[in-house]
């Protein structure tokens, strides 16, 4: 049914799209003060929520990547089992699923939880939405909590894959040095914090600079929840405008706008990269020569 | 046992300020010019924010502007997120059934097919056309109904995102509201134009409002009243749609 038939572009509109030519300098200023129009500045500001995230959903990502390998590494079979049905399990949604999941579950549980103490039978009569159970239990979510949210789901996907990377790298320790440690009179949790998690940064720093990356382009997700972040600025400032009273007319500039974003993550990305290089110098400080890179 | 009060009671106390209903939230698209858009400023601005921030003076109510998608407008409403919708949402039947709205600030609007000029569609029998609506709206409802069977119809999430795709010449026609439609097709210098007839759907433009609300509608009703009375929204119309009206003053 759908066939594509190209209908004449329509010159004159096009030509109305275009903004009016005048001298080099006069379109400089224009532009000048179009990009730090007050609709960019927050655009700009924007950006924030983007770093915020992935600096909290990273830290959280480790958290509960630690957290995971210690459960998967525990002599008890049920924290075991904990530990690699979360690394498993949560590894295999979809990030996406997930970050809709999470903050809508979290919400409702909180609202359900508030509504058995808040809510009088009147109230939950008188309710005419399926949720939440009474008007006075609506917990209304704004760009702090929903970030917080964010950061939570974040860390809480991506500390399944970090999970992984320290279960494996605990394990790539050299077990002479564990030994060694034990032998030198370490109780068990010196020889934990002093000399197994210690070692074992060098063996995870490079799987977590994976999952350092995939947060970090998972950060775009944040419209998804509602935050005005840097993607929904893109597609707002980037959406076509039509009349001189809302502002400048211009075709669809998306593309654009999407185009400052790449260059956004791909700085990100270096950054990253670099950083990364300075902690693996550091951590690798005395270790075995060969793992340092 | 005593920390799982002491959780409920963090979690209660995390949560209660947001309870306060001590200001009214309206929430808008921010996307339907002149209607409702936002400024180079990066605020909400246009005929409804006017026209609510008029409402709230006379009422003397606290107001606060919230942008929402418009496909998730209503569902957001019954949960509580706001309180009221101006987002030249017109009143129909089928709205009704799920939310209440106030009296009309804005009479019923014909909605309007465009084209490009001289693109000679046969509108007796429209067949074969690509034709764009924005989802969720009463024009999307009506073309689905009257011209689905034979043309395809195209929903857009926004309305300048339709009018985009009829400028690169993706679309035959558009039907949207005419009072949106209008300074567009001003403004493209003949480029664009009306073509077929005008259909008549929805019962104006009006404030959404939870059904429960029944004291919030009363007080805004009450509000345009005297607004209308006074000339406020005639001249508000006028301001932001070329000069139309007068349609409630005397």
């Amino acid at each position: 049914m759908t066939h594509f038939r190209t209908v004449k572009p329509l010159p004159v509109l096009q030509e109305m799209l275009q903004p009016r030519k005048s001298g080099m300098f006069e379109d400089l200023a224009f532009w000048l003060g179009y990009i730090t129009n007050g609709k960019h500045l927050t655009w700009y500001a924007s950006f924030q929520f983007t770093i915020y995230a992935a600096l909290l959903g990273g830290a959280l990502a480790v958290v509960f990547g630690l957290t995971g390998a210690t459960l998967k590494n525990s002599r008890f079979f049920v924290l075991r089992l904990v530990g690699s049905t979360y690394s498993s399990i949560v590894r295999g949604v979809p990030d996406v699923l997930f970050f809709l999941f999470f903050p809508l579950a979290f919400e409702q549980g909180v609202e359900w939880l508030v509504s058995t103490q808040v809510c009088s039978p009147e109230a939950i009569a008188a309710q005419t939405a399926p949720w939440p159970p009474c008007r006075e239990a609506n917990w209304f979510l704004g760009t702090t909590e929903y970030l917080l949210l964010a950061s939570v789901s974040l860390g809480l996907v991506y500390g399944a894959f970090a999970t992984n990377v320290i279960h494996g790298a605990m394990r790539a320790v050299p077990a002479g040095q564990l030994e060694a440690a034990r032998a030198y009179g370490m109780s068990t949790t010196q020889v934990l914090w002093r000399v197994h998690i210690r070692q074992m940064w060098v063996y995870a720093l490079p799987g977590l600079s994976n999952v350092w990356m995939l947060i970090v382009k998972a950060t775009s997700l944040l419209s998804l929840l509602q935050i005005a972040d840097i993607v929904l600025w893109a597609d707002r400032l980037g959406a076509p405008n039509f009349l001189p009273t809302v502002g400048l007319v211009h075709d669809d500039w998306r593309w654009r706008y999407y185009l400052v974003l790449f260059v956004f993550y791909i700085l990100v990305t270096w950054l990253s990269e670099r950083a990364f290089e300075y902690l693996m110098r550091r951590t690798g400080r005395g270790i075995l020569s060969e793992v340092r890179t | 046992m005593k920390k799982t009060m002491l959780a409920a009671a963090a979690v209660l106390a995390l949560a209660t300020p947001a309870f306060a209903q001590d200001t009214v939230r309206i929430a808008t698209e921010g996307a339907y010019a002149p209607w409702n858009f936002l400024n180079d400023a990066g605020e909400p601005a246009g005929f409804e924010i006017d026209l609510g921030n008029a409402i709230c003076e006379t009422a003397e109510l606290s107001c606060e502007w919230i942008i929402n998608d418009w496909d998730s407008i209503i569902p957001n409403l019954l949960a509580g997120n706001y309180d009221l919708i101006m987002a030249g949402m017109s009143i129909t039947d089928e709205r009704l059934e799920t939310i209440n709205f106030s009296d009309n600030y804005f009479p019923p609007d014909p909605s309007k097919f465009v084209a490009a000029a001289g693109a000679g569609l046969d509108f007796s029998a429209l067949s074969g056309a690509r034709v764009g609506v924005q989802g969720g709206t009463i024009q999307a409802g009506y073309a689905e109904e009257n011209l689905g069977g034979a043309n395809t119809i195209v929903t857009f999430s926004t309305a300048d995102q339709a009018m985009a795709d009829l400028a690169a010449g993706n679309l035959d026609t558009i039907l949207a509201d005419g009072a949106y439609l209008e300074p567009v097709v001003n403004a493209s210098n003949g480029a664009l134009e009306f073509v077929g007839e005008d259909v008549m759907i929805g019962g104006g433009v009006g404030a959404g409002v939870r059904k429960e609300d029944t004291e919030l509608k009363a007080t805004v009703d009450e509000a345009l009243a005297t607004l209308k009375a006074d000339g406020t929204v005639d001249a508000l119309i006028a301001q932001w749609f070329d000069g139309m009206g007068p349609f409630f003053s005397e």
